[in-house]
């Protein structure tokens, strides 16, 4: 199952990456080198302070979803850059081979959860700060969430 | 292939600083190179060959079906293990283990190939990493008395359940024993405040309130009051500034206490 939002920037074909970073979500405490490694390339790529945090937010979110749900999958964070405007942006890639979501449109939908310890704002937070995000969903196999925002 | 190409191949098996050891369908070893029996704490590599590799090298799985050798003659597919591993020379290590299958000329699976590592140092470090991380968060969660009935827990780094449960219980803790009737709890030094660590501090304002403990939330920067808003999470019920000493201001006030500066 998919699920897919893309703004003004659906145009957009080429664009090359700059630097990038994957990161092993094994334990908890794994979330912490995401947050501050993700402030620190969105920073390298030209963001200000509150886009910033607020990626490195979005970052946080896609990884306590996976700690949470599928205990291990990996995040990959790259500076992008558009071919011919020389925009940059940021890339978070996140990916786990967890249960997987039943229903994506519920998923996106604020305050929904399966879990009852959490607020069911993660997913639609990360599309609000993103300005791409796309997700992928397979029962039994795993979630792929692929987000950029752009500078 | 030439004699030569076959006494290169066992140079090259020799002189790989992994064991490297192949057993038939019975367990017996029919191939062990150097480092085998520099692991296994024999003399040469001929004292293992027709015996049992169990003998030489035990672990849990030992003739179980859990076995990674047997498993991969079964399937035969990869599988690894990692664990501990004593020898029958007494020695201890921990070791991480692949086996594939030993196939022959027509397919048929005729034993096993069983590639050791030690991992001892490995796996000390990791144990020292861990407790040192544990160690960081034991000491990043203190609550501290401010004043008299005021308490402060300043929270630096990334709040997960096991660090929001840890602080809720410190917290609370702290409030029972002091009977204070304020707690700031500064979050200037957090990462990042997302809907799972808005999600904590609720619980725990929720909580200290339960106690008849008011909860100051204070060190909210510009972005992250706008994270806060983007994320949609309702806070307003929470008492929020956005320096600490704001916060100190309201917690004095509301045990009715004033600053007033010396004639």
């Amino acid at each position: 199952m998919k699920y897919r939002k893309v703004t003004d920037n659906e145009n957009i074909i080429s664009f090359k990456k700059l630097d990038t970073r994957t990161f092993k979500l094994l334990q908890p405490i794994d979330n912490e080198a995401v947050v501050i490694m993700t402030r620190k390339l969105a920073k390298n790529a030209g963001f200000q302070l509150t886009d910033e945090v607020m990626i490195a937010t979005a970052a946080s979110e896609l990884a306590t979803n996976i700690l949470r749900y599928a205990q291990q999958g990996e995040i990959t964070v790259t500076i992008i850059q558009i071919n011919d405007t020389h925009q940059t942006g940021i890339e978070i890639y996140a990916q786990d081979q967890g249960p997987g979501i039943r229903d994506l449109q519920m998923a996106m939908k604020d305050n929904y959860s399966t879990s009852k310890m959490s607020l069911g704002m993660g997913l639609p937070s990360v599309e609000r700060i993103m300005d791409e995000f796309e997700i992928e969903s397979e029962l039994g196999h795993g979630t792929r969430v692929l987000t950029r925002k752009w500078c | 292939m030439n004699n030569h190409d076959f006494e290169l191949q066992g140079q090259i098996l020799n002189q790989i600083p992994t064991t490297v050891i192949a057993v038939d369908k019975d367990f017996k070893i029919i191939y062990a190179n150097i480092a085998a029996a520099k692991m296994t704490g024999v003399k040469s590599q001929e004292d293992l060959l027709g015996k049992h590799c169990y003998d030489f090298s035990h672990n849990k799985q030992c003739r179980t079906p859990e076995c990674c050798v047997f498993k991969a003659m079964e399937d035969g597919k990869m599988h690894s293990t990692r664990g501990q591993t004593s020898f029958s020379d007494g020695s201890i290590v921990y070791i991480e283990q692949s086996s594939a299958a030993l196939i022959d000329n027509n397919g048929n699976i005729i034993g096993g190939l069983e590639f050791v590592l030690d991992v001892t140092q490995r796996v000390l470090d990791e144990e020292r990493l861990a407790e040192q991380s544990y160690t960081i968060r034991e000491m990043s969660t203190p609550t501290i008395k401010l004043w008299e009935g005021v308490l402060l827990l300043p929270v630096v780094g990334v709040i997960d359940s096991d660090r929001a449960q840890h602080m809720m219980d410190s917290m609370l803790n702290k409030i029972l024993e002091t009977s204070s009737r304020v707690i700031i709890l500064d979050i200037h030094g957090v990462a990042s405040v997302d809907t799972a660590v808005a999600n904590h501090i609720i619980k725990i304002t929720k909580a200290t309130r339960l106690m008849g403990c008011e909860c100051l939330l204070s060190g909210i920067s510009a972005s992250v009051a706008q994270t806060i808003v983007q994320l949609g999470i309702e806070m307003g019920s929470i008492k929020t500034t956005s320096t600490l000493s704001d916060a100190l201001e309201e917690a004095l006030a509301i045990i009715n206490l004033e600053v007033i500066s010396k004639k």
